[in-house]
């Protein structure tokens, strides 16, 4: 009995068919919740899309408005393997690393020297590259500097398609991130690369060469516009080659940038002026 | 007790109940040697003492046994898994699951599942271990009226008196009691002297009952020759052959009774459980459909879980219950100040919807204490003060009548007042006499000084003490001057005796011959004093002739050898128990509160009705049927009952009445008077209450109904009430242990103040239950647009703990503290059944109104930082997978510049910082809309310092959290930039904007339908909240 009216009641509920009421309301009454809703809704919607822009209007278009959580650039090793920063493979074993190899062949493209001398100036070196604006008159766009491939040399992938892996001799390049405005390096001396073996590899390491000579990245690279402004902005390389380096073991390096003004990044940001990767390279022999 | 068992699940009304408990008495039909048979005990010597010790064992100790208590384990637990918890449980227990897939598939797991988990748990448990030791505290008062001291009963074995604990008495005893004593169990009397007894505790009867040997009625409750565990010996001894100890005593029975009867959930608890039913439906809701989502955009199962968390976290108001909790303990404490002890913290909003009060008369409505109410003398009558105070008219003292009317009742009057209490007020002290003397006493102190010395001076010669077949008391004195050797006689009683035999009157000090005009006047005078329901005394006086009566003459009191007759009439002399001061205030209250007042009294009608006029019970201008007859002269049968709003209803009436005219009698009356009801009868009221529709506009059945009480007898009517409010001084250790209220001073005017406690903490739940969900809506959203539009998260989960559990806390608590709106107590009390705590009008504006505002206001926060970062909306939509992948360490901004997985993280869990400021701000204005449902802020004012406090409070706590050094490894909330605080600003100062149009919409239309359609939804959608 009790069910059954419980039921009925259910029922009526979703469908009142003496009142015409859905979900105990008319239909005119939905409609009229509905519409407020509507307006309501819309007219939040203006509310804050006018809040959003007169936001943006506070913006500049060529440099965002806080940058101190980039005070220290972050810095990335091609090629780059997956998820992980491991970059592992058999020499014997073609396909392990011919991945890598086509990995930087693509990363290296649009460094191409003839790519470069269309698009880029050749800047006088050692020296910041400043355009200011005049004013309020914008001196865009801003003229970029060439960064030709040939500069890596033996890592440019030009005499050796390979980049070295075929023979043990793999060649990493790594890139420190654009930050706006960036001057790095103090008093005409550039910021240069080192890298290392972490904790107890140290024995493993063997020899490094660096492209350019000393891991520098010149000066004439910086500061940057912004990719409104510097459309062709090309981002400078250093490229390690490792000469002799342990085989068939786990060598953790780690290679950071040596500039006197940029801090060193917090110890939680393992990739904040410094980056990490473990070699491994295998070989029957 | 099985058959009552039986009985009762048979669904025979209770009140039947109380006929089978004493079906299997037959003790008292038994002759003392077969009551000694059967107990296998002696008469002279009593039990042996091995017999004793068997019976003992057999038996159990004389003791009630204390109601089942829950296990303290289980308290706990009840607390740790039920309501929200067990949605909180499950969010841990997937942490914890995501969290061990993530450590068995990867290599350096990161930790936050394990965190969240962690605090998830802690949560729980914290939240839990407060609301346990919230319900203990209040446990704890309770026990404090357990702290009674071990009786002592004086038995007799092997025929020697000793003095064992009341517990270790066994049936079959031979016991003693003399007056002051306590029954240490049910016994059947065998011999007593002058034995009285109180069982008022047991029957409501307030007369001490003769005790004696003989079998006077078959009902072993009315038979003479039975005392009752628990009850009070007043004078005389007895003694007795115990029949039943412990629980098969008959107060054992009734206590075991009232255990059994079934209690249903208390308003506010239903209005919970519907209330965490529609949130965890929504978080289940939501939950399912946006894991299933997930899979379906392809996330993978562990994201999905993780989204499952957080939508799950984010709409659980973890804090919202403790909240409650808190409030209703804020105000219990409150009413406790004034004098209503609550002992279930739910109770406390239970009086607030209650729309029917029955109220005992004796010492609830009245103070308990017989008091001169008024006199006749001089041929006019007199009002004496009443008032508990003596604030109170006074009258003519100075009538040579009235120091002789005095001089009666001081010098015919055996009551005295017990020693050392000179310091205590005079109507406060403690008086050895029967009430009606104590009255008489207490008046005549008041207002002529030391009685004592009175009777001092006239000395006592003879005296007769009262008798009913006299039906008049008196006593010959000496006169107070030394020269003058008469004697004088005072007599007092029944008017009408006193009257037959005066035959003069003194009229302004002068005797006058009692005429036939005189003797109208004074039936008149006491016919106005019996209508009022006062006890009447006559008083008369004579001063005896000293030829007759020399010096020294002995007066004979057995055989009258003096003059009773043709006396001197003085003047009559009323009591009545007085209404308590504050009542008739309170009764009315409650008549605007729409709470209707019902008295149920053991008195005569008469009595019954004049005190109910004179609180307000029946008010002025509405007659009973019988005042109607009496104003047409014509018979009672002939009213129309229609037409009597009153109605005074006498015990032995209500016993023929079916359901039917019961239900039609509290239907069509609303002001009623139970008299002449026996404790046992007040059950059928209270179900009768319960069943009729709460008001006039629905048809659901079902009352709130409040029960006041203080006998054993009550406490089934205290526990089926859905309110029983027991009586701290003169209530009985069952009815507070059924009760769900004590007034600590038996006072009406109490229980009042408790409804209007119970109203606004109603209204303020409501209004804490409506901010708390609001910022429901801004902690769900970022979860949903994350997983839809694939945006960095814009509020994480800890960061949803911080505004549940930490910044809402104090703003929610606030609310409770809030004044009221209007005038709480002239309004209709709640309809259960429509004006929810919770309903979708509540939901509609916190959630699809003020909620979505308050989600703008964070995400514009959120966007304005990305934006000044570097990020632009238009880069961060669909940017999610790069975003939140560790690999990716040169993800590129709207500008070209490059950011590192960390770098990127410091920038999201600042927006996560600030969205939770933005909250706070957006809350600001939420807890000042919330204040009001229908005023504005500016008609209601900002006088709430608890929530002026909370404002400044949730603002520092947010500033500590978002400034504090270590707490970007701590919570991960890192320092906002001063301007960043005022990005939500404008949302806040909309929602306030917002509302305070809403609400002067609806002081406009109150009706509801305004001209505009957008008001025309609105004052529909508030127009039941406001009401709620």
């Amino acid at each position: 009995m009790a069910k059954d009216g419980e039921k009925n009641e259910w029922k009526e509920f979703i469908w009142n068919p003496r009142t015409r009421e859905f979900l105990g309301r008319t239909a005119s009454s939905w409609g009229l919740i509905l519409l407020f809703y509507l307006i309501f809704y819309v007219f939040l919607a203006g509310l804050f899309a006018l809040t959003m822009y007169v936001m943006l209007q506070t913006l500049d278009d060529h440099k965002p408005t806080w940058q101190d959580r980039l005070s220290t650039p972050g810095m990335v090793i091609r090629p780059k393997a997956d998820e992980t920063y491991e970059i592992v493979y058999d020499i014997q074993n073609t396909e392990t690393w011919d991945m890598y190899a086509q990995a930087l062949d693509r990363f290296l493209a649009p460094y191409n020297n003839s790519v470069q001398s269309q698009k880029n100036d050749e800047c006088v070196p050692d020296k910041y590259f400043v355009q200011e604006d005049s004013g309020d008159v914008k001196n865009n766009p801003k003229r970029s500097c060439q960064f030709n491939r040939t500069i890596l040399e033996e890592c440019s992938g030009i005499n050796d398609r390979y980049y070295g892996y075929q023979e043990g001799k793999p060649c990493i390049i790594i890139k420190m991130n654009r930050v706006i405005g960036m001057l790095p390096g103090k008093n005409g001396q550039a910021p240069y690369v080192t890298c290392g073996a972490k904790r107890e590899d140290s024995d493993k390491i063997g020899e490094l060469m660096y492209f350019p000579p000393n891991g520098t990245f010149n000066l004439m690279y910086y500061p940057y516009y912004g990719k409104k402004a510097q459309v062709n902005y090309s981002q400078p390389l250093v490229a390690v080659k490792f000469l002799n380096i342990t085989v068939n073991e786990d060598v953790n390096i780690e290679c950071k940038i040596n500039a006197n003004n940029i801090p060193i990044g917090s110890e939680r940001d393992k990739f904040a002026g410094r980056v990490s990767f473990k070699l491994r390279i295998n070989t029957m022999n | 007790m099985q058959l009552c068992k039986l009985l009762n699940t048979l669904n025979i009304p209770e009140y039947n109940l109380y006929l089978c408990l004493f079906i299997f008495q037959t003790e008292h039909k038994m002759s003392v040697e077969e009551v000694c048979r059967k107990y296998q005990t002696d008469i002279v010597q009593g039990l042996t003492n091995a017999k004793a010790a068997e019976y003992l064992i057999r038996d159990g100790p004389n003791a009630l046994t204390p109601p089942p208590t829950t296990p303290e384990w289980v308290k706990f637990c009840r607390q740790l898994f039920g309501g929200f918890s067990i949605l909180l449980w499950i969010g841990a227990i997937l942490c914890f699951l995501a969290y061990a897939i993530q450590a068995a598939t990867e290599d350096d797991p990161a930790g936050d599942n394990l965190y969240l988990g962690i605090v998830l748990t802690a949560v729980v448990i914290i939240t839990g271990c407060f609301s346990y030791f919230q319900e203990a505290k209040s446990s704890k008062i309770m026990e404090s009226f357990k702290n009674m001291v071990p009786q002592q009963a004086l038995v007799i074995r092997e025929g020697e008196k000793v003095q064992i604990n009341a517990e270790e008495v066994v049936a079959g005893d031979l016991i003693e009691v003399k007056g002051g004593d306590r029954i240490p169990a049910d016994i059947r009397v065998v011999s007593a002297h002058g034995c009285k007894v109180d069982n008022s505790s047991l029957t409501g009867e307030s007369e001490p009952q003769n005790r004696s040997p003989d079998c006077t009625h078959d009902n072993p409750l009315e038979t003479r020759n039975i005392a009752f565990f628990s009850t009070n010996c007043v004078e005389g001894t007895a003694r007795g052959i115990v029949i039943c100890t412990g629980d098969r005593t008959v107060m054992g029975r009734i206590a075991t009774l009232t255990s059994g009867l079934e209690t249903g959930k208390t308003p506010i608890a239903k209005e919970i459980e519907h209330f965490i039913h529609i949130i965890t439906g929504v978080a289940v809701f939501l939950g399912v459909t946006f894991f299933i989502l997930a899979i379906i955009l392809g996330y993978t199962w562990l994201e999905a879980v993780i989204f499952l968390i957080g939508i799950i976290v984010a709409n659980v108001p973890e804090g919202l219950l403790a909240t409650v909790t808190v409030c209703l303990t804020l105000t219990a404490k409150r009413m406790a100040k004034k004098n209503c002890l609550v002992k279930n913290l739910e109770a406390v909003e239970t009086l607030g919807s209650t729309s029917t009060i029955c109220s005992d008369k004796t010492g609830t409505l009245t103070q308990n204490r017989m008091t001169v109410a008024h006199m006749w003398f001089d041929n006019q009558i007199h009002e004496a003060d009443t008032t508990e105070d003596q604030s109170g008219a006074s009258f003519d003292k100075s009538s040579v009548t009235w120091l002789s009317l005095s001089r009666i009742a001081a010098l015919c009057n055996r009551a005295q007042f017990k020693a050392g209490q000179d310091s205590i007020a005079i109507l406060k002290r403690d008086v050895a006499g029967d009430a009606s003397e104590s009255a008489l006493l207490k008046c005549i102190e008041l207002s002529c000084g030391s009685v004592r010395l009175m009777r001092d001076k006239n000395k006592k010669v003879a005296e007769i003490p009262f008798n009913s077949t006299n039906k008049y008391q008196l006593s010959v004195h000496e006169t107070e001057d030394p020269n003058d050797n008469r004697y004088l006689l005072v007599m007092k009683g029944a008017p009408e005796r006193i009257l037959d035999r005066c035959t003069t009157i003194l009229l302004q000090g002068k005797e006058q011959p009692m005429d036939e005009e005189m003797k109208e006047a004074f039936q008149n005078a006491y016919m106005e004093l019996g209508g009022l329901g006062e006890r009447v005394l006559g008083f008369c006086h004579l001063l005896l002739p000293e030829d007759q009566y020399p010096k020294g003459f002995a007066f004979d009191t057995d055989d009258v050898n003096f003059q009773t007759d043709n006396l001197c009439f003085v003047g009559l002399m009323s009591m009545i128990d007085p209404p308590r001061a504050a009542v008739p205030d309170a009764v009315g209250k409650c008549r605007s509160a729409g709470i209707k007042v019902i008295m149920v009294t053991g008195d005569h009608p008469i009595t019954a009705k004049a005190i109910a006029k004179g609180v307000g019970i029946i008010s002025e201008g509405n007659e009973t049927v019988e005042d109607i007859a009496a104003r047409l002269n014509i018979p009672v049968s002939q009213v129309n009952p229609r037409d009597a709003k009153a109605c005074v209803i006498h015990g032995t009436d209500l016993k023929d009445l079916s359901q039917d005219q019961m239900d039609d009698i509290l239907r069509n009356h609303t002001e009623i008077v139970f008299a002449r009801t026996s404790p046992q009868q007040k059950l059928i009221i209270v179900e009768g209450c319960q069943r009729q529709p709460p008001n006039l506009h629905t048809t659901s059945q079902q009352t709130i109904v409040a029960v006041t009480g203080d006998g054993v007898n009550d406490s089934p009517a205290l526990k089926k009430a859905d309110i029983g409010v027991a009586m701290g001084i003169s209530g009985s250790d069952v009815s507070k242990q059924a009760a769900d209220m004590i007034l600590l001073d038996d006072n009406f005017a109490s229980i009042v103040t408790g409804v209007e406690e119970g109203r606004l903490i109603f209204d303020n739940l409501k209004k804490s239950i409506a901010y708390t969900l609001t910022s429901n809506i801004p902690e769900i959203t970022p979860f949903l647009l994350f997983i839809i539009v694939n945006i960095p998260l814009p509020l994480g989960t800890i960061t949803i703990l911080c505004i549940d559990l930490g910044t809402d806390m104090v703003p929610a608590i606030s609310l409770a503290y809030e004044a009221a709106e209007s005038d709480i107590m002239k309004r209709q009390p709640r309809n259960p059944f429509r004006d929810k705590l919770v309903n979708e009008r509540l939901i509609s504006i916190a959630y699809g109104q003020i909620g979505m505002i308050q989600a703008l206001g964070g995400f514009f926060a959120y966007f304005v930082i990305m934006a000044e970062n570097g990020f632009l909306p238009s880069r961060l939509v669909g940017i999610r997978l790069n975003w939140d992948d560790r690999g990716v360490n040169d993800l590129e901004d709207s500008y070209g510049q490059q950011w590192t997985y960390e770098q990127r993280k410091i920038v999201e869990f600042t927006c996560h910082t600030a969205f939770f400021v933005s909250i706070v701000v957006v809350q600001w204005a939420d807890v000042i809309i919330c204040k009001t449902r229908r005023n504005s802020v500016f008609q209601q004012g900002m006088k709430n310092k608890i929530l002026i406090f909370g404002l400044f409070e949730e603002t520092a706590l947010a500033a500590f959290l978002s400034y504090c050094p270590g707490m970007d490894v701590a919570l991960r909330m890192y320092p906002l930039k001063p301007t960043w605080w005022f990005c939500a600003f404008p949302y806040s100062f909309l929602i306030f904007v917002y509302d305070e149009v809403r609400k002067l919409l609806l002081r406009r239309n109150p009706g509801g339908f305004g001209t505009e359609k957008q008001t025309i939804t609105e004052a529909q959608k508030e127009k039941n909240i406001s009401l709620g």
